[in-house]
């Protein structure tokens, strides 16, 4: 009938299960019944089945019904203690509505806050770890310095850097180096496609980044010229993958601009996470740019376009490596000998590589550490008046729960019951006030999204999260129930049944110095914030609206006809272009230029005058443009003139004039822009000579963080340059159609190309886009801190005033107008909001004061600036407080006084 | 008794212990309502339900002996009181009687 092998085969721990949490008396029969069922079950379902269907059933007794079985007497007085408490504590929520309203509300809005800040923060922070080699990996960075001055602070270095590095230091695992390759402009069967972003990566780039492939090989996709790896979405975009079938993309080609060479597709890889600082849509093989009669890209001293990232042996003290970098600087670039300028170089640990960054040519998606740190404080001190306006709230209706409190101890009640009863009370308005939180969060987590332009939500969070965090976020709201459940519970618990039953009870007066304090500390923080968030807002404004030396309004641009080649004719082609664009109703002038307002230029480091020492150097950006730049950017000439099309010639080497800014003039020396017209200059490889034309007032070409540099420009042609089209007048309507005819002519004129448009400004000011992220943020947070502190004054208010209602009854009989009890009412607490607002203006400014560091043009916070959020804390308060206050100075006293 | 009443589930089990007499314990109720009625039911189900009828005092239990096939634990064997017995005659006596409202030919015919 049965054996000892069937029951060898009983899995044991679901019993082991049982009996820990089974009662003796019933544990026998059920662990029984269960043996028998598997006995049936194996012979009649199977082993495998029988065995599932036992832990089940056995996992199943996990029920009330089981385990409080026979424990009954046990459970009894915990269950009905628990229910009352229960019933109390509900109770005593909806007995007193508005108060415990205020206290949900004020805690639920505040933790939303803290979710909602959360979320954002830890996708911050989640930033490329993602990455298996993360903590091991590392930027180098180059500062290069000139005349003993710092003139570039950059992430890009000459392509030997790497190679060189590995081969003099073993601790180098590996390295790998790339170059930005662009917006890709290619031709797949016949379709044109315009617009990914390309890096040129050499065949180490995926050992280095642990970005997962869908299809080919991780080490050798790079490895030859002319070979691309594609992310997911693009290989979809090209090739329309279906089915995720990415193998079938392998091996076929894209042809890229006007090279006849074709492309092939060795790989494809996921689409790169939002949170990598490092974004592509494309790899080309760093290969490609080295050929044996071209390798500048493989052993030049002096091209400085590459990226290197290292990664170093498990153990290396990157710091230790750092240190010998003096010496390599020394034995490579001698001095200032090789490349012009004396180099330095340091590593970055990659993790800090999207919020630690202030680098120039950065191809890092970075945002400002200091923002993300600044918005945790914001998020905990918007967490702490939250919490403590329930403690004040609750320990302020101490008088009303007094006499509850005595009578209890009289029939019994112990103290550590009386604890129980209230931090029960204290959870469950957290749990209420959790609801609300969760509430807010779901309703405004779109236009949370929006104000920060990503695409957060509690899932990603949720699963991106370790559960180390998870941990700590939750012993963290714990102890803000507990510790703000516990202060009011220990003191209401432990009056005096005798002192407060007779009648005599009191406040004490250290409760109140409490209290006091915990309301300036409320106001503090929201007056700090509300200084913060006018000085922020003040410095946007000035960024935005600030005069840049240049007009970038209404001014459409059209991207370069890439695709068409380069050849004698292309200057009359581009100035007919332009011509006919001139001829379109709504268009005031037309200029190309190499590089727009706003983008980062490249910079020379050999610039001198011809009458200065040969082994003097300086360093100035360069830019191209055409002779109707400064007209269409109303760029003011100080000295000289502007370009003609005299200027223009076909051969590059033709070209002998420059315009200078007010800025480089000073930089060459010359005390007077007028003497630099006529002075001859030389700039680039072989001694060109140049001829100053003209001197330009400087205009902010970048951010009003960034200074404005020496700049030099040269009259250029180019089929790389975007055309800057500016319109007469903004009317969108209007420009509707101005773009569908500038459609026309681009296509007429350049047949073959991809038709691209933008509005300047937009782009202009996307530089301001985390400054502006910041900056609502701040002030959305602010709003929610002020609107807790009011809703705790509310409260406390209302609180005192009931408290006093015999007392102003008394003054009223006696004599005392409406003014002075209104007065008498709200000195006190007016006496505190000004205490806060002037402890509140030293620690904003200091804050303040650092935060601005990071503009290189910035707002002085004037006197008024921090006079206001004094004016406006006082006016929120006497406002929130005035009903109550006048409501109470009102009352007839002889409905207060009748029961005396 | 008025207020008392049993859910289905309970009656079933009740039923099934009335049925069984000397064979009444969990598991072999539980083969039966497998074998008999072809539902599925859980092992646990059938205990918390004996146990919430013996509390309502519809059956009483006592130990029985234990067999190899049970790793040699005991049973609990299930009787039905008079209570029981009572309210199961009553509750399938008004199922009869408010069986005999239905209009039967409205159910044979058409």
């Amino acid at each position: 009938m049965n054996n000892d092998s069937d029951f060898d085969k009983l899995p044991r721990w679901p019993l082991r299960f049982l009996s820990w949490f089974c009662p003796v008396e019933i544990a026998e029969e059920i662990e029984g019944d269960l043996i028998q069922k598997f006995y049936r079950d194996v012979k009649n379902v199977g082993e495998k089945a029988a065995k599932r269907r036992f832990i089940w059933s056995a996992v199943r007794f996990f029920r009330p019904g089981i385990i409080l079985r026979n424990t009954f007497s046990y459970s009894l007085i915990n269950t009905i203690m628990l229910r009352n408490y229960f019933t109390i504590a509900f109770r005593n929520v909806v007995k007193n509505k508005v108060f415990s309203a205020i206290n949900i509300f004020g805690l639920g809005i505040g933790l939303a806050a803290c979710l909602l800040i959360f979320q954002f923060v830890s996708f911050e922070l989640s930033y490329d770890t993602f990455n298996e080699k993360l903590d091991r990996t590392y930027r180098i960075t180059n500062d290069r310095f000139q005349n003993g001055k710092l003139i570039q602070h950059g992430t890009i270095m000459y392509p030997t850097i790497g190679p060189v590095m590995a081969k003099d230091y073993p601790e180098i695992e590996t390295y790998t180096r790339l170059m930005p390759g662009g917006d890709l402009n290619v031709k797949v069967d016949e379709k044109i496609f315009k617009g990914e972003n390309a890096h040129f990566a050499d065949e180490r780039f995926f050992t280095v980044f642990s970005f997962p492939f869908l299809a080919g090989d991780r080490s050798s996709a790079l490895k030859d010229r002319y070979t691309m790896v594609l992310t997911e979405s693009t290989a979809i975009k090209y090739f329309g993958v279906a089915d995720k079938n990415y193998s079938s993309v392998i091996g076929k080609v894209v042809y890229w601009g006007l090279d006849p060479q074709p492309y092939k597709i060795t790989a494809v890889c996921s689409n790169i996470p939002e949170n990598s600082h490092i974004q592509f849509d494309a790899l080309v093989s760093y290969a490609t740019l080295i050929s044996p009669e071209e390798h500048d890209a493989d052993d030049s001293w002096t091209w400085s376009d590459m990226r290197h990232y290292l990664v170093l042996k498990p153990g290396t003290d990157y710091k230790a490596l750092e240190s010998k970098f003096p010496d390599f600087s020394k034995r490579y670039f001698q001095g200032d000998k090789v490349s012009g300028s004396v180099e330095k170089f340091y590593l970055q640990p990659m993790k800090d590589a999207h919020l630690y960054s202030d680098y120039e040519y950065d191809i890092a998606r970075t945002a400002s550490g200091k923002a993300v740190w600044a918005m945790v404080v914001v998020a905990v001190f918007v967490l702490l008046i939250a919490w403590i306006n329930y403690i004040n709230l609750t320990t302020s209706r101490a008088l009303d729960r007094a006499k509850e409190v005595g009578l209890r101890k009289v029939m019994g009640a112990l103290k550590s019951q009386l604890i129980k009863q209230f931090l029960f009370e204290s959870i469950l308005i957290s749990l209420f006030a959790f609801l609300v939180a969760i509430t807010i969060v779901l309703i405004s987590q779109s236009s949370f999204n929006d104000m920060i332009g990503g695409n957060l939500s509690w899932w990603k969070v949720f699963s991106e999260m370790n559960s180390s965090t998870i941990l700590i976020l939750i012993s963290v709201m714990t102890a803000g129930v507990l510790l703000s459940g516990f202060y009011p519970a220990f003191v209401l618990s432990s009056y005096q049944p005798v002192t407060v039953l007779k009648g005599k009870f009191q406040r004490s007066s250290r409760g109140q110095f409490l209290r006091k304090s915990l309301v300036v500390f409320q106001f503090t923080s929201s007056a700090a914030l509300i200084t913060g968030t006018l000085i922020v807002s003040k410095q946007l404004r000035f960024m935005n609206d600030a005069d840049l030396g240049m007009n970038i309004h209404n001014t459409l641009i059209v991207q370069a006809p890439e695709r068409t080649a380069w050849d004698s004719t292309f200057i009359d082609r581009v100035e007919s272009y332009k011509h006919a664009l001139a001829q379109i109703k709504g268009i005031a002038s037309v200029t190309t230029s190499n590089r727009l307002p706003g983008d980062r230029l490249g910079r020379s480091f050999g610039i001198r005058l011809s009458d200065q020492p040969s082994d003097a150097h300086f360093t100035m950006s360069n830019m191209g443009v055409d002779y109707n730049y400064f007209d269409t950017y109303g760029i003011s000439v100080v000295a000289g003139r502007k370009f003609l099309l005299t200027d223009h010639k076909v051969k590059f080497e033709d070209i002998n004039t420059v315009v200078l800014n007010l800025n480089a003039v000073k930089l060459l020396g010359i005390d007077n822009a007028t003497n630099a017209i006529g002075k001859e200059i030389v700039w680039g490889n072989g001694g060109r000579k140049y001829t100053i034309v003209g001197v330009i007032k400087d205009f902010h070409q970048e951010s009003l963080k960034n200074t404005m540099e020496p700049m030099i420009f040269r009259p250029n042609y180019s089929t790389y340059s975007p055309a800057s089209i500016k319109l007469e007048k903004s009317d969108i309507d209007n420009s509707k159609k101005i773009v569908a005819d500038v459609e026309k002519i681009f296509a007429k004129f350049f047949p073959d190309n991809a038709f691209d448009y933008s509005f300047l400004e937009d782009k202009y000011k996307r530089q301001y886009r985390d400054d502006n992220r910041f900056g609502k943020v701040i002030s959305v947070f602010t709003i929610l801190a002020i609107i807790i502190s009011c809703l705790g004054l509310v409260g406390l208010s209302s609180y005192t005033a009931v408290q006093r209602t015999k007392e102003i009854g008394i003054r009223k009989v006696l004599g005392a107008t409406l003014f002075n009890i209104v007065a008498l009412l709200s000195v006190d607490f007016i006496k505190l909001v000004l205490l806060a607002t002037l402890l509140a203006l030293p620690i904003a400014h200091i804050a303040m004061q650092y935060w601005l560091e990071g503009y290189a043009y910035k707002v002085v916070p004037g006197i008024l600036i921090y006079i206001m959020p004094v004016i406006l804390i006082l006016l929120i308060a006497s406002f929130t407080m005035s009903f109550q206050v006048i409501r109470t100075a009102m009352t007839n006293p002889s409905n207060t006084l009748k029961y005396e | 008794m008025g207020k008392e009443y049993l859910g289905e589930f309970e009656e079933l089990i009740l039923t099934m212990v009335a049925a069984l007499q000397d064979d009444a314990y969990g598991a072999a109720i539980t083969e039966e309502i497998e074998t008999r009625l072809k539902r599925e039911v859980n092992l646990s189900a059938v205990h918390v339900t004996l146990y919430r009828l013996e509390d309502k005092g519809l059956i009483k239990s006592s130990m029985g002996g234990g067999t190899n096939e049970r790793g040699g634990r005991r049973k609990r064997i299930y009787t039905i009181t008079s209570a029981g017995m009572a309210t199961l005659k009553m509750m399938k006596e008004t199922r009869l009687d408010l069986w005999k409202l239905v209009p039967q030919l409205k159910i044979s015919g058409t």
